[in-house]
């Protein structure tokens, strides 16, 4: 058992000190925030001060929950290191100069407790420098952690133990970082720039010089350097647009410092005078008043992007690669146009230059693709990379250009760097072996269930698969997991499955997201041929199936990651528990395209509000709640707001490293297994003609402030209806069943109206809401 | 003549809701607190206080139940004091003041509380439970609409241009500053002491309030509208009270009289602009009192629900500039709306003792369509 850390110090309240800082007290851990003095401030704590409430408006958000905000305490170095002894983690994240840092180290080794972790977050200074001259003592507690920006979205955590840093204490923050923060660790060695920033900043290099060499456009070089690969559609330039430009030059100066001549970084450097000239212009990126790209507001809000030979900034115009080649990398890399000479510049050296570094900066290729994926979140690593363009093919052209071919890939030859064997995935190793890629435990992918087993049941839409120690896990597997009817029909089959042979029952995917809600697709199809009968079966259906799952005599756990939205997030409320990670974002969304939630979330709601600790009696706060949130169509921005809009209930669980929602929520799902009893069926208490004439009014005032639209109101009025119970009358109880015709009828009436089947269309083909 | 008095007034700081020092306090316990400190204060012997009328717009949860009860019992009262909450909306503590100075009338008790809270952070304005009667609600939309929308409605037919209420709310900020500077609540505030450290000190002013800055913001009802939040009172969390006696027992006991009560007046108007309610109730109070003319009050408390309608009712009224709301008004202060009326009672009383003149009016308007007034004359 590894001891906790209950208190974490960050020291330096720059964008990454506080988003560190921000990130544990996400965690719910308490964590002290100190930065220097300002010369003649008033506030000492000024600078940390400034950072909290600056990252309280920052979107994306850096805090989870107003809450988090609460648990970072802020101070000053001058007057509160001491309080730093009393933590169990200090980080520094001060600014990357080596004789500041060995000032504050030199402190902190005179104050803190043996056997605490200090870590520096720093990106380019080697671990061997940070500690010249300081004690042994000290460097046995210290070690570099290497967060990615942001820190709350970026899952990649590079950790660097020195030679003398205590195995336990590097096990102790690396534990911490993965089970409470949620980041993926990725060991490396003291070499400059770790493993995502030595590749991804020579990526970075050779993206922007083969453009002007080749001839590119910003735009075209993107195009080519992004989807295609399964790299962020912002390619290079539009990455170093967000990065910042400025930081450029001092990323290449420090490589340069640190790196042999011989490293094909340092042989491909060249001085770059558009970059410079741009940087002192001002044009530093989005931060700044542009970059390779710029949103023009002279001339109306239009995207320009840069001539990488006139420097002049014209309209972008989107590239267009051949159809084969945008979708398929070993089309691209073949194809004797500029953009293939492009993708082969780039990439072929690219991959080449990981593959020279194994074993140098990662013991293993798992390693490497691992930091790129979680750092640059590309969709696959160099080597990943490598497997689908053919290793042989890759090195056969580099040996072609006269480069040199790493050994690891002569090493490799006609064979692949992964392979699957006996239903593991195995890694190619220095060795010149097979090596089975382990997971950590507490890591369960439904990808390695899926590689070793077959389906329990499967069609189109979903699949039920057999996770292990009596527990089924139903898989949605259709475009942005959307329910249709195939995942409907799967459900219901799934339940007498599950009934007859499985104890509980989980909702999980590995996919980006986990329900984007019903497909609208389908649904408008039956409009268009004023298809209402079969509308309403399916409305029907969905309630049925959800029901179905609720009063099944076995637990259900839902566990979302990512989008749960309006469909997606009417299952989970009918699931027993949620495990969410914590990225979850969540909500009933169906008045965004002119409907109302009808496969039982408007009742399931009420009772979740109703039932909530502290609620004023009567029967209108929980309906308020639930009108306030469904008619603004609010979707929650973390697993914490989602607890806050009672999507969540109390005893709900939150993961926040993604790689363990499933074996959570297997595990919540287990715990629920003794004694279980489906949920009695709930009986509402519901305002009538009242609650709904007083929901009315509230919108009318939305109105009125211009905030909602004509059809917004008749949207507005129909879920009033639902959620008031329709004529109920206070002193009556509504039933479930009430509550579900009613969803229907409304759901109905508001479907056949032309301006709902207008936003459904324009949602559809643009993919964004249409206020009408 | 009502043979009533004023012989004290208090009231606690009042704080903005939700983000307010006064957010996590007890609406109960913040009244209490006052009552308490106006007892001590004042030099009443507690077991004269015949009733405590407690106002509250909307008694519910926390200031829910028989409030003024419970105020008294918390305040430490004699358990022979009775209790009665009131509700009046947000005339409701002036409406006790009016009640205690029937009560005297009618020789049923000398010595009252009238008091007021609200504590709109702890229940939201409207209640937990809203539930219009539907039929009304379509054949009299104004019987329940939006206040701002009222006050939109004031404006239009006054004519009241936006420039002219931020320059209204504007002086309102400055006057309320400047009377804080110089140290004019003092005497008034009762510090409250909460879980977090006391509270003394008012948190809704905003000094640096200038027509240019409140013509930045954006209209807050109506997006073709002229009322925006700088123009209107803000939410607001706040107790009141004041010491109302009949003269001749203020007299046998030595307390000190700020004001006696002249005559008082009531007055129901159109729903859809019941910012106008000041207008009928006052001249009900000024006809009662012989027929006094509006030059002839020296000092107003004209409640600024929201700066269009206090413009509207001083033009029709014909008041005197210099004796509107000397030391700022609600869109400063803040506006708790059960506290308001005992405050403006007892800072009209109070400002006539400080600053000379016969006469001074306390007026309000109340949601639904009404108004209230009460006239005091120099002791």
């Amino acid at each position: 058992m590894v001891a906790p850390i209950r208190r974490v110090c960050v020291i330096g309240a720059g964008v990454m000190g506080a988003g560190i800082a921000a990130q544990v007290a996400n965690a719910g851990v308490p964590v002290l925030l100190l930065d220097i003095v300002p010369a003649g401030a008033a506030d000492r704590n000024a600078l940390a001060s400034a950072a909290v409430a600056r990252m309280l408006k920052t979107d994306p958000a850096p805090f989870m929950s107003p809450d988090a905000a609460k648990l970072v305490e802020v101070g000053n170095t001058e007057d509160d290191l001491g309080r730093a002894a009393d933590c169990d983690w200090i980080v520094e994240a001060v600014i990357e100069r080596l004789d500041l840092k060995q000032v504050l180290y030199r402190r902190l080794a005179e104050l803190h407790r043996p056997g605490t972790a200090v870590s520096s977050n720093t990106s380019t200074i080697p671990l061997q420098s940070l500690l010249g001259g300081l004690p042994d003592a000290f460097a046995r507690d210290f070690l570099i952690t290497h967060f990615f920006n942001p820190p709350r979205y970026m899952r990649l955590l590079e950790v660097v133990p020195g030679p003398t840093t205590d195995p336990a204490l590097v096990e102790r923050v690396s534990s911490f970082c993965d089970h409470v923060l949620g980041k993926s660790i990725v060991r490396c060695k003291d070499t400059p720039g770790f493993i995502a920033n030595r590749i991804g900043t020579f990526w970075m290099q050779r993206g922007v010089n083969a453009a002007m060499d080749g001839g590119l456009t910003v735009d075209e070089a993107d195009a080519v350097m992004g989807r295609p690969f399964g790299i962020p559609k912002t390619g290079v330039f539009g990455l170093l647009d967000l990065v910042g430009l400025d930081l450029m030059p001092h990323i290449d100066a420090s490589m340069k410092a640190l790196l042999s001549a011989e490293d094909a970084f340092v042989v491909n450097h060249r001085d770059n005078p558009m970059l410079t000239r741009m940087i002192g212009e001002g044009y530093t990126g989005r931060k700044g008043k542009g970059g390779f790209y710029r949103i023009n507001r002279e001339r109306g809000k239009v995207r320009e992007s840069i001539g990488l030979v006139t420097g002049v900034y014209e309209p972008s115009v989107g590239a267009k690669l051949p159809e084969a080649a945008s979708k398929d990398m070993r089309a691209l890399v073949a194809s004797d146009d500029k953009y293939g000479r492009y993708a082969w510049a780039v990439m072929g050296d690219v991959l080449g230059y990981a593959a020279s570094l194994v074993p140098a900066i990662s013991d293993d290729i798992a390693g490497i693709d691992a930091a790129m994926r979680l750092g640059f979140n590309w969709k696959q690593g160099p080597f990943e990379i490598l497997d689908r363009l053919g290793p042989a093919a890759v090195a056969a052209r580099l040996a072609t250009d006269g480069k040199p071919v790493p050994e690891l890939l002569r090493a490799v030859g006609d064979r692949s760097f992964y392979r699957a064997e006996g239903g593991e995935v195995q890694f190619f190793g220095t060795d010149g072996a097979y090596h089975t890629l382990e997971r950590p435990e507490g890591v369960l992918r439904l990808d390695d269930v899926k590689r070793r087993s077959q389906p329990l049941l499967k069609n189109g839409s979903a699949a039920l698969w057999d996770v292990g120690d009596g527990v089924a896990c139903f898989e949605i597997a259709t475009k942005m997991n959307s329910f249709d009817e195939g995942v409907l029909k799967l459900l219901d089959k799934s339940v007498s499955l599950v009934r007859d042979g499985f104890k509980a029952m989980v909702l999980y995917t590995d996919a980006t997201n986990f329900s984007a809600g019903a497909n609208l697709g389908q649904a408008l199809f039956a409009c268009n041929i004023a298809a209402w009968g079969e509308v309403e079966k399916s409305i029907a259906a969905g309630q049925r199936s959800f029901k179905g799952l609720k009063y099944a005599p076995f637990p259900v756990v839902g566990a979302p990651a990512g989008l749960a939205l309006g469909g997606g997030c009417e299952i989970l409320l009918h699931c027993d528990a949620i495990q969410a990670h914590a990225e979850t974002y969540t909500g009933l969304v169906e008045c965004g395209v002119g409907l109302l939630p009808g496969w039982g979330g408007c009742g399931e709601m009420i009772q979740r509000w109703a039932s909530a600790p502290k609620m004023p009696r009567g029967p209108m706060p929980a309906v308020a709640k639930v009108f306030e949130a469904v008619s603004t169509a609010k979707v929650s921005k973390s697993a914490a707001e989602a607890r806050a809009m009672r999507v969540l209930r109390e005893g709900d669980g939150i993961t926040f490293n993604r790689d363990r929602l499933l074996f959570d929520a297997k595990a919540r799902a287990l715990s629920l297994v003794d004694g279980y009893a489906p949920p009695p069926k709930p009986e509402f208490r519901l305002p009538g003609a009242a609650g709904r004439a007083g929901m009315t009014m509230a919108a009318q005032g939305f109105r009125a402030q211009g905030l909602a639209t004509d059809h917004d109101m008749v949207v507005a009025g129909r879920l009033a209806t639902v959620l008031s119970g329709g004529d109920a009358d206070p002193v009556d109880a509504v039933s479930e069943d009430d509550m579900l015709k009613l969803e229907r009828r409304e759901f109905l009436a508001l479907i056949k109206t032309a301006p709902t089947l207008e936003r459904i269309e324009h949602t559809l083909t643009t993919g964004k809401p249409l206020r009408n | 003549m009502s043979g009533a008095v004023i012989a004290g007034y208090a009231r606690s700081p009042f704080q903005p809701a939700g983000k307010g020092s006064l957010a996590r306090v007890r609406p109960d316990d913040l009244a209490a607190q006052v009552v308490r400190a106006l007892v001590e204060r004042s030099g009443i012997d507690p077991d004269d206080i015949e009733d405590l009328f407690l106002g509250c717009a909307f008694p519910e949860g926390e200031q829910g139940l028989n409030a003024a009860r419970l105020v008294g019992l918390l305040a430490g009262l004699p358990l022979g004091v009775g209790g009665a909450t009131v509700n009046r909306f947000c005339g409701s503590s002036m409406q006790s003041v009016h009640m205690a100075a029937g009560a005297i009338a009618l020789g049923a008790g000398d010595a009252f509380i009238c008091a007021g809270v609200e504590s709109m952070s702890r229940v939201p304005m409207g209640g937990f439970n809203p539930m219009p009667n539907p039929k009304l609600a379509e054949d009299r939309p104004g019987a329940y609409m939006n206040m701002g929308e009222t006050a939109e409605n004031v404006a239009r037919q006054y004519q009241i241009t936006r420039a002219d209420q931020e320059a209204f709310a504007t002086a309102s900020q400055r006057k309320a500053a400047a009377a804080r500077a110089e140290g004019r609540f003092a005497g008034e505030i009762v510090p409250i002491v909460t879980k977090a450290g006391t509270v003394d000190q008012d948190g809704c002013i905003r000094p640096d309030t200038s027509p240019e800055g409140l013509a930045g913001l954006k209209p807050a009802f109506d997006q073709a509208g002229t009322v925006t939040a700088g123009t209107s009172s803000p939410l607001t969390d706040g107790a009141s009270a004041v010491l109302v006696c009949s003269d001749a027992y203020a007299e046998r006991h030595g307390l000190a009289v700020l004001a006696r009560i002249r005559s008082v007046g009531i007055s129901g108007c159109r729903p859809e602009t019941m910012g106008l309610g000041p207008i009928g109730a006052s001249r009900k109070a000024l006809a009662r009192a012989g027929g006094v003319e509006a030059s002839q009050i020296d000092v107003v408390e004209l409640n600024e629900a929201f700066a269009s309608q206090a413009i509207a009712c001083a033009k029709d009224l014909g008041l005197k500039d210099d004796a509107i709301n000397r030391d700022g008004g609600a869109i400063a202060l803040g506006h708790p709306l059960g506290a308001t009326g005992a405050r403006i009672v007892g800072k009209a009383a109070e400002i006539l003792h400080r600053d000379g003149g016969r006469y001074a009016l306390a007026t309000q308007c109340i949601g639904g369509g009404q108004g209230i007034a009460t006239l005091l004359e120099r002791a």
